[in-house]
């Protein structure tokens, strides 16, 4: 049978039945959905380039330069790096003296806070969810269920608690405190999603280590924990970007030196009787972005990767 | 291969319950040291868990273990000298073939030029040498099993435990490595205690077998002990291929010949225990049947069913209420086609004899 060629074909589209990498007309499609979704981004890092007037301009300038005259000129807004100096350091009113924003400070707390508690829980959980896979309690399932419905509450609805719990005990407004609290926010996660992974592994092998001459310790430092490093990983992400992007919490239960990026953000543009500052809010984003974007970007080999794939029959 | 008189290993009225499932139920047996022993059954019996008892992975409920003289029933596991492969080879995923070899001498403190050798050395020997820097992920199914081997071996163990380490291997490989064992077992003569649930690899490699049933031992004996006396009808329907006929029977008055809806069967020796009317099953090797030579007295049967294997050709014929399965050679057997008449007859000297009430042989 001879094969035919369609127009449909032509542009690049395989035929599904087939096996294979993706044709050009798949992948242009797949291109194209996703820049959509990319687009809020985009726009964010583009605003954080432009000046305030070109940014609120309609029609939206895209393009920092015509290209040698191919983009008309409406289009084009000529970049600017002003924002981003003055996410650190502006003058507060026309003319006035240039003061210090405070914001390298929030970047520092965002960064440390959001840090030490995803790995406190990143430790703490895996730990629990060790012990949740391989000794489990009676009334284990419970357990983990109650875990969870720590997190099926909307933040809103436990923050009166928290606020109530966290003067008691003076630990408002102090980095201990918000740095606990995020752990506990993290846990149930953690718990839950190494415990799947722990689950995974073949207790063959553990007990071929324990054979083999291991301590329980060594177990879990030499055999467990390496064949969980996919799952560290994708833990420590995902927490990471919760924790980090976290608004309620950090706005109600951080003092003026703890206070998180986000917390700031708000308090940096909204007020002050001019409109909102667009091109320096993009300008903090775009900086807020940076971090968690590194981190994703490589750790992505083990995010992508799972070690122990197709090792193990069963 | 030195057989001495000492125990590596002993057993003795062990037993082990999970939940409302008892695995072992006052098992024992011992083996001596430089052994090949197998443990027989299927699957569910309690193999594993014996073994994983010897290695010192799961406590008894009560009974007692002694490695080499010395009690171990409630001994940590090291100290042992025992090492195991596991059914799913349980290779160190994250690590190298090196490093999977190299584990349990680096948990022994070994310096790393010690180490370096003895796993350069163990790897020759299971021609592994190419395969060191290799993930066990990408290694093929025979060759995960050889580093499963030679982490074992790479100790030296005194006793070698294998739970049914040929399963995962394709055909081919399972016989090349059933010769590639036998040869460990004589080139270090360390005891070996193998699980299977395959007659063929428990007959071709054990130099004594324990038929295991229900947690405990049925029989333990040589292969030829097994094969030739087996002490009940469980034993007898588990050794042997193709596997014994058993035909019902009622001892006749004289209690010297048993009635069967094939005829009058006599086995050559008497049944001294044998009770006129009672019930009972004679087993008979296929091995044991052949075709009647012309003008001799025979039984006469239908060809049933025909299994050709190359050489050997299995024929089942209906004769009687029974369905009797016979072994003969491809050159007597191309003639024969489904639904012919055959004339067979029974070899009365190897004829076995159970009570159908208990199932034990009739002495």
């Amino acid at each position: 049978m001879a094969t035919s060629t369609t127009t449909w074909e032509k542009l690049g589209f395989r035929k599904a039945f087939r096996v294979g990498e993706a044709g050009w007309g798949h992948t242009l499609w797949v291109a194209l959905v996703s820049f959509i979704y990319f687009l809020p981004v985009l726009i964010i890092v583009i605003t954080s380039f432009k000046v305030q007037n070109e940014a609120l301009s309609v029609p939206a300038k895209f393009f920092p330069t015509s290209f040698f005259g191919l983009i008309p000129e409406q289009y084009v807004f000529t970049p600017t790096l002003e924002n981003f100096t003055s996410v650190f350091s502006r003058a507060f009113t026309t003319g006035g003296a240039v003061e210090s924003t405070g914001f390298d400070r929030y970047f520092f707390n965002s960064m440390f806070i959001a840090g030490s508690s995803v790995l406190l829980a990143l430790v703490i959980g895996t730990l629990a969810a060790f012990g949740f896979s391989r000794y489990p309690l009676k009334g284990n399932d419970t357990y983990l269920f109650i875990i969870l419905t720590t997190r099926m509450l909307p933040a809103i609805v436990v923050i009166i608690p928290i606020i109530l719990m966290f003067r008691i005990v003076g630990l408002s407004g102090s980095y201990p405190g918000i740095i606990f609290l995020y752990t506990a926010f993290n846990l149930p996660f953690t718990i839950w999603m190494m415990k799947s992974f722990f689950d995974e592994l073949s207790l063959d092998v553990e007990d071929a280590a324990r054979i083999d001459g291991s301590s329980e310790l060594r177990v879990f430092f030499k055999v467990c924990l390496p064949q969980v490093v996919a799952g560290l990983a994708a833990t420590f992400v995902f927490g990471l970007i919760l924790t980090w992007n976290e608004f309620l919490f950090a706005l109600l239960l951080t003092g003026a030196d703890t206070r998180t990026v986000p917390v700031a953000m708000n308090q940096a543009v909204a007020g002050g009787g001019i409109g909102v500052l667009w091109g320096l809010l993009a300008a903090i984003e775009t900086l807020f972005l940076i971090p968690v974007f590194l981190v994703t970007f490589f750790l992505q080999n083990h995010l992508l990767r799972g070690v122990t794939f197709g090792t193990v029959k069963r | 291969m030195t057989k001495q008189n000492n125990l590596a290993l002993s057993i003795a009225g062990v037993s082990k319950t999970y939940g409302r499932v008892r695995a072992l139920d006052n098992l024992s047996f011992d083996v001596a040291a430089g052994r090949f022993f197998v443990l027989f059954g299927p699957s569910a019996v309690g193999k594993t868990t014996t073994l994983r008892m010897i290695a010192g992975l799961v406590k008894p409920d009560s009974g007692r273990i002694e490695i080499a003289g010395r009690d171990f029933t409630h001994e940590p596991i090291l100290g042992r000298g025992v090492s195991m492969v596991f059914q799913s080879f349980a290779l160190y995923p994250h690590l190298t073939v090196f490093e999977n070899l190299a584990y349990p001498l680096r948990e022994e403190k070994l310096s790393a030029g010690e180490i370096s050798i003895r796993v350069q050395e163990t790897a020759a020997m299971l021609k592994l040498s190419h395969r060191l820097e290799r993930k066990p992920n990408t290694l093929s199914g025979g060759e995960q099993q050889r580093v499963a081997l030679g982490r074992s071996l790479i100790r030296h163990p005194k006793i070698l435990l294998l739970d049914e380490p040929l399963t995962n291997l394709d055909a081919k490989l399972r016989h090349d490595m059933r010769a590639e064992l036998k040869r460990l077992h004589r080139q270090f003569g360390m005891t070996i205690v193998y699980a299977t649930p395959d007659e063929l690899e428990a007959l071709s490699m054990g130099e004594e077998i324990a038929v295991m049933r229900d947690g405990a031992v049925v029989q333990r004996g040589t292969p030829d002990e097994l094969y030739g006396q087996p002490m009940n009808t469980y034993v007898a329907g588990k050794i042997g291929s193709p596997h014994m006929n058993m035909v019902q029977a009622v001892v006749t008055p004289d209690t010297k010949s048993f009635d069967t809806s094939l005829g009058k069967i006599s086995p050559k020796a008497k049944r001294k225990t044998a009770v006129a009317g009672e019930a009972a099953i004679i087993g008979i090797r296929p091995n044991d049947i052949r075709l009647a030579a012309k003008g001799e007295k025979s039984i006469s049967s239908k060809v049933h069913l025909l299994e050709p294997l190359g050489d050997i050709t299995i024929v089942s014929v209906a004769a009687g209420k029974e369905i009797l399965r016979m072994v003969l050679p491809e050159s007597k057997a191309t003639h024969i086609k489904v639904g012919d008449p055959a004339a067979i007859v029974i070899n009365p000297d190897d004829i076995h004899t159970f009570r159908a009430a208990s199932g034990q042989a009739m002495a």
